[in-house]
C-alpha cells in the first residue's frame, strides 16, 4: 500500500554545520521523486533523515498521515537501497530477501512464498542458495532492489543504487527500477549525482545545493527552463553572459552586453526577468557563422574541436570566452572573426544572482 | 549520528578498564612506598626503589642483556624479514601461498616448546654458545612481527612506483633502498619497536637459554621474586612500563595505535 | 633473473631461519619422544597413565578454557562500547588497552602476587572494613591464575574485536533497521554472525596463549597449580627428564596446532563469506 511522503521545513545539523536548510517536499503517492547535485548537497541526508538514521533539528516527516519524524528507523517501514548494497554477506540471497519479512514474523511458509516470487521477479530464481560474495554486482544489485520490495514497503529509497555498476549495466538496471517501481505503484526516493539517470527515471527531480532545493520540476521543464543560474549550469547551459535591457524594439526586447554589443531578442520566445538578467545557452544554443551573413554576437574564433554532429569553438566575445557549435559542412579557421547567432529554443533568460 | 549504548554496558566497559590499569597503578604506587614490604596505597614516598636498582647488579647487568638481545634479535629479524616481506608482497603469484604462513610458525608453535628445543638441539646439542642460542631464539619469536608488520606497508605501497624507477635507469637494489625503503619507514620503524619489546619482555625462550652468567631482565626478576619481596622489582616494573610507553609513542607516530587493531 | 628466482632468494634466509632454528629442534623434540628404549609409544602410555600429569593437563585445558570464555565475554561487550564512541574517547581506550598489552608478562603477574598476597592489597582492605577477620589464602590457587590470565588476554581481545566490529559496516545495520530490525534483532542475526570469525580468532589466541603460559602460572599457581608450561620446565630444568618434557612438549603442541586447525575450520564453516 503506497503513501505519500511530505517533509516540511527540515533542518539538520552535523554537530555546527547545517546540512539541511528549511528544506520542504512532497512526493505524491505513486511518484518517483529524484534528489540530484553534487556530493555535500545534502541529499544523502535527506535520505537517511527519512530512513531514521539521523534525526532533524526541526521539521517533520509524514509518511502518509503517519508521522515519522521521531520514529525509530527500524520502524518506519520503508524499503531502501544502499549505494553499497549492504546485502548481509553471511546469509545466503534467499535468506537476504527473506530478512525483513522474517523482522515482521511472517510464517515460514508465506515467507518462503513471498521470498521465491520476489527471487523470481527479479530474474535471480537459479542464485537463491548462493552467498552474496559470489554474486556480480548486477546480480547483488537485483537481491538489494528484491530485498527492499519484498517486505512491500509505502515508500521505496534508493541512495546512488547504481553507482557501483558499469554503463551498460547501468543504463538496465534503471529501466528494471522503473518498470518494479511503476508496477508496484510504489513512492519512491532516489538520490543520484547522475543527471542522466534521474532525469531518465524520475517523474520529478529536486536538484540540490548546500542543504536546499534549488528547483523541483519534471526533468522536461528542468531542460528547457532552469529557474536560476546554477540548475542552468547543471543542466549544460555552459555560457552565461550578463546582459540589460535597453529598449524596446517593435516586437523584440534590445539586449546590451559588455562593449556595447546588442542583440535583439523576440518576445515572443523570451521573457525578460529583469532589467539586468543572464543569458544562458548550451553551446549548440549559438549557432557559428562567417562574419558577413548575419546579425548576432560579435566573436574571434579560438581552437576549434570535434564533437560528432559539429564542430565546437572556443569564442571570444566582449561577454568573455562562450562555446558555440558550427555546422559540420563548413568548418571554420580559427582566428577568423564570425557571429554567433542565438537559437532562441536552446536559450534562456534568468535573473542575476543577488 | 546516534547509537545509544545500554548503561549496564557502559558500566562494565569503565570496570574493565579500572581492572585494566588499576593492578598498574598499584605497581607505580608501591614502587614509591617507603617502606621496606611492598604496599599500596604508598606510605611515605620515596625514589629510594628506583635508586636500589642500580645497586643490584644483578639487574643492571640483566638489563644491559636484555637490551642488547632486544636490538640484536630484533636487527637480525629484520635484515632476514625484510627481503621475505618484499618477495610475499612483491612476488605474490610467484611464491606458493603457504610460505606467508611458515613465518607465522614460530606463533603457532608454543614458544615454551620452541625454548626447551632450542636448549635442548642448540645450546646442549650442537654446544652453540648460550648468548648465540638466546639470539636467534628471540630473532625466531620476533619474526612473525616483523614480517607481518612490514608487509602490512608494503601491501599498500603501489609496486609501479619503483618500476617507475627502474625505467628511468634506477638498478633494481638502489631503487629498492631509495624508492621503496623510504615509503615503507613507518611499518619498518613500527615492525622494530613492536618486535623490540616482544623480545624484551620475553620470558618463555630466555628461560631455558639463561645459565651463570646469563640472564635477561624478566627472568631476573623472576627469580629476585622468589627470594625478596621488596619495592625494587616494583620500581623496575614501573622503568619497564616507560618503555612500554615510548614504544606507544612511537607506534602512535608511525603506523598509528589503531594499526594494532587490525 | 626470473621473478621467481628473485621471489624465492629474497625469501631463502627467513625460510632457512625457520627451518634451521624452529623447524629441526622442534622435529628433534619429537623424535626424542619416540626414541625410547620401550618401544616408540611408551612415553606417551606413560603420560596418559599417569594421574598426575594427566591431572596437570586437564587442569591447563580447564584454566584456558574458562580464560578464554571469561576473556570472550569481557572483551565482546567492551569492544562494543569502544568502537561505538566517538573518536577521541575510543582512541584514548585504545591507548588503555595497549598499554597493559606491550607491558611484560612478568610486570603484569606481579601485580597480581602484590594484590592477591596474604599481606597484599585486597586483604589488607577486606581486613580493614572487617568483611574477613583472617587473610584469605588468594595466591597459588586456580582462581588467581585465571584472574591473572584473564588480565592478560582482555587487552589483546578487546583490540581484536574493536578491529572485527569496526569491520561491519554501518550499512549492515542500517540495512537490518530499514528491514524492520529492531536493535537487538540487528545484532543477533546480523553483528553477530558476521563478528563470529573475528571471535574465534580471538578466542583461539587466547586458549593456546593461555594453555602454553608459563610466567603467570609459575608466580600465581606454583607448584600447587602446576600446569603444562611450568611442567614442562620442571621436568627439563630441575628433573633434567628430557624425555618426559619432550612428550610434554609435544602434547602441547599437538593439542594447539588441533585447535588452531579446528577452529579455524570451524570459523570458515560458520562463516563462510567473511572469512
Amino acid at each position: 500500500m503506497t503513501q505519500s511522503l511530505t517533509l516540511e521545513n527540515i533542518n539538520a545539523h552535523y554537530g555546527t554545520t547545517q546540512v539541511l536548510e528549511n528544506l520542504s517536499l512532497h512526493i505524491a503517492e505513486g511518484e518517483l521523486v529524484s534528489l540530484l547535485g553534487s556530493s555535500g548537497c545534502g541529499k544523502t541526508t535527506t535520505l537517511r533523515l527519512v530512513a531514521g538514521f539521523l534525526e532533524p533539528t526541526s521539521g517533520s516527516i509524514k509518511l502518509g498521515d503517519r508521522d515519522l519524524t521521531r520514529l525509530p528507523a527500524h520502524s518506519r517501514d520503508i524499503g531502501l537501497v544502499f549505494q553499497t548494497y549492504a546485502l548481509f554477506p553471511h546469509l545466503t540471497v534467499r535468506d537476504n530477501v527473506g530478512f525483513g519479512l522474517k523482522q515482521r514474523n511472517i510464517s515460514a511458509a508465506e515467507r518462503k512464498k513471498r521470498v521465491d516470487t520476489m527471487i523470481e521477479r527479479v530474474g535471480l530464481g537459479e542464485l537463491a542458495d548462493r552467498h552474496p560474495a559470489n554474486l556480480s554486482g548486477g546480480q547483488r544489485q537485483r537481491v538489494a532492489l528484491a530485498r527492499a520490495l519484498v517486505i512491500d514497503p509505502p515508500l521505496l529509497m534508493f541512495d546512488e543504487p547504481l553507482s557501483n555498476l558499469d554503463a551498460k549495466l547501468r543504463v538496465d538496471m534503471r529501466v528494471e527500477i522503473r518498470r518494479l517501481q511503476q508496477a508496484n505503484g510504489t513512492t519512491a526516493l532516489y538520490v543520484t549525482h547522475d543527471q542522466e539517470e534521474a532525469f531518465s527515471i524520475s517523474d520529478r527531480v529536486a536538484i540540490m545545493k548546500g542543504g536546499k532545493i534549488m528547483q523541483l520540476d519534471t526533468p522536461e521543464v528542468l531542460y528547457s527552463q532552469p529557474a536560476n543560474a546554477f540548475v542552468a549550469d547543471f543542466v549544460g547551459f555552459d555560457n552565461m553572459i550578463e546582459m540589460e535591457a535597453v529598449a524596446e524594439a517593435g516586437d523584440a526586447v534590445r539586449a546590451q552586453m559588455a562593449g556595447g554589443v546588442q542583440i535583439d531578442l523576440p518576445k515572443s520566445q523570451f521573457t525578460i526577468p529583469s532589467k539586468k538578467f543572464l543569458f544562458a545557452t548550451r553551446p549548440e544554443g549559438l549557432l557559428v557563422e562567417p562574419e558577413s551573413t548575419g546579425s548576432g554576437i560579435p566573436a574571434q574564433l579560438g581552437m576549434r574541436t570535434y564533437i560528432g554532429r559539429a564542430y565546437q569553438y572556443h569564442c571570444e566575445t566582449a561577454g568573455g570566452i562562450v562555446m558555440a557549435n558550427g555546422p559540420q559542412a563548413t568548418p571554420l579557421e580559427s582566428g577568423s572573426a564570425a557571429v554567433l547567432v542565438p537559437q532562441p529554443e536552446q536559450c534562456c533568460l534568468l535573473p542575476t544572482e543577488s | 549520528m546516534k547509537t545509544r549504548i545500554h548503561p549496564v554496558l557502559i558500566v562494565l566497559t569503565v570496570l574493565t578498564f579500572l581492572f585494566l590499569l588499576g593492578p598498574l597503578v598499584v605497581i607505580i604506587g608501591s614502587a614509591l612506598s617507603d617502606t621496606t614490604y611492598l604496599t599500596f596505597p604508598p606510605q611515605g614516598l620515596t625514589l629510594h626503589w628506583f635508586a636500589n636498582i642500580f645497586e643490584i647488579s644483578a639487574f643492571t647487568r640483566t638489563m644491559g642483556t636484555s637490551f642488547m638481545l632486544a636490538v640484536g634479535g630484533t636487527t637480525l629479524s629484520m635484515l632476514i624479514g625484510i627481503p621475505a616481506a618484499y618477495a610475499l608482497a612483491r612476488y605474490r603469484i610467484e611464491l606458493p601461498a603457504f610460505l606467508g604462513n611458515v613465518f607465522v610458525l614460530p606463533i603457532l608453535i608454543p614458544e615454551i616448546v620452541l625454548g626447551f628445543s632450542l636448549m635442548k638441539s642448540l645450546a646442549s646439542g650442537i654446544g652453540l654458545p648460550i648468548t648465540l642460542a638466546l639470539l636467534v631464539g628471540h630473532a625466531l619469536i620476533v619474526l612473525p612481527y616483523t614480517v607481518r608488520v612490514v608487509g602490512a606497508s608494503l601491501n599498500s605501497f603501489d609496486f609501479s612506483i619503483e618500476e617507475a624507477a627502474v625505467s628511468l635507469g634506477c638498478p633494481r637494489i638502489k631503487a629498492f633502498f631509495t624508492v621503496v625503503l623510504p615509503n615503507i619507514r613507518a611499518g619498518i620503524i613500527a615492525g622494530f619497536i613492536l618486535a623490540f619489546i616482544t623480545s624484551l619482555n620475553d620470558v618463555s625462550i630466555s628461560i631455558f637459554l639463561t645459565g651463570p652468567g646469563v640472564s635477561t631482565l624478566p627472568i631476573q626478576l623472576l627469580a629476585h621474586m622468589e627470594q625478596f619481596f621488596d619495592p625494587t622489582i616494583a620500581s623496575v616494573s614501573v622503568l619497564l612500563m616507560g618503555v612500554t610507553v615510548a614504544v606507544m609513542a612511537v607506534v602512535e607516530r608511525t603506523l598509528g595505535l589503531t594499526f594494532l587493531t587490525k | 633473473m626470473s621473478n621467481r628466482l628473485r621471489a624465492w632468494l629474497l625469501a631463502t634466509p627467513a625460510i632457512l631461519l625457520v627451518f634451521i632454528f624452529l623447524g629441526l629442534p622442534v622435529l628433534a623434540t619429537f623424535a626424542t619422544t619416540f626414541g625410547d628404549p620401550k618401544g616408540p609409544f611408551s612415553t606417551y602410555a606413560a603420560f596418559f597413565n599417569s594421574r598426575f600429569r594427566m591431572t596437570v593437563l586437564w587442569r591447563t585445558m580447564e584454566v584456558a578454557l574458562i580464560t578464554t570464555i571469561i576473556s570472550v565475554a569481557i572483551g565482546f561487550c567492551t569492544a562494543w562500547v569502544v568502537a561505538r564512541m566517538p573518536g577521541r574517547i575510543k582512541s584514548l581506550l585504545i591507548i588503555a588497552a595497549v598499554f597493559p598489552l606491550l607491558t611484560g608478562v612478568v610486570v603484569r603477574s606481579f601485580a597480581w602476587l602484590v594484590i592477591l598476597g596474604k599481606n597484599g592489597i585486597l586483604n589488607n582492605f577486606l581486613l580493614s572494613i572487617g568483611a574477613i577477620a583472617e587473610p584469605l589464602s588468594m595466591l597459588y590457587t586456580q582462581g588467581s591464575v585465571i584472574v591473572a590470565m584473564v588480565y592478560l588476554f582482555v587487552p589483546l581481545m578487546i583490540l581484536t574485536l574493536v578491529g572485527v566490529l569496526e569491520g561491519i559496516p554501518q550499512d549492515m545495520t542500517d540495512a537490518a533497521a530499514s528491514l524492520g530490525a529492531t536493535p537487538a534483532a540487528a545484532f543477533r542475526q546480523v553483528v553477530l554472525p558476521m563478528a563470529v570469525p573475528g571471535l574465534i580468532v580471538g578466542a583461539v589466541l587466547v586458549f593456546t596463549g593461555s594453555f602454553t603460559s608459563y610466567a603467570t602460572p609459575q608466580l600465581l599457581g606454583g607448584e600447587r597449580q602446576m600446569m603444562m608450561g611450568t611442567f614442562l620446565y620442571q621436568r627439563a630444568m630441575v628433573t633434567f627428564d628430557w624425555v618426559g618434557a619432550s612428550t610434554i612438549a609435544a602434547v602441547m603442541v599437538v593439542v594447539t596446532l588441533t585447535t588452531v586447525l579446528v577452529m579455524s575450520k570451524a570459523a570458515r564453516k560458520l562463516n563462510p563469506m567473511a572469512g
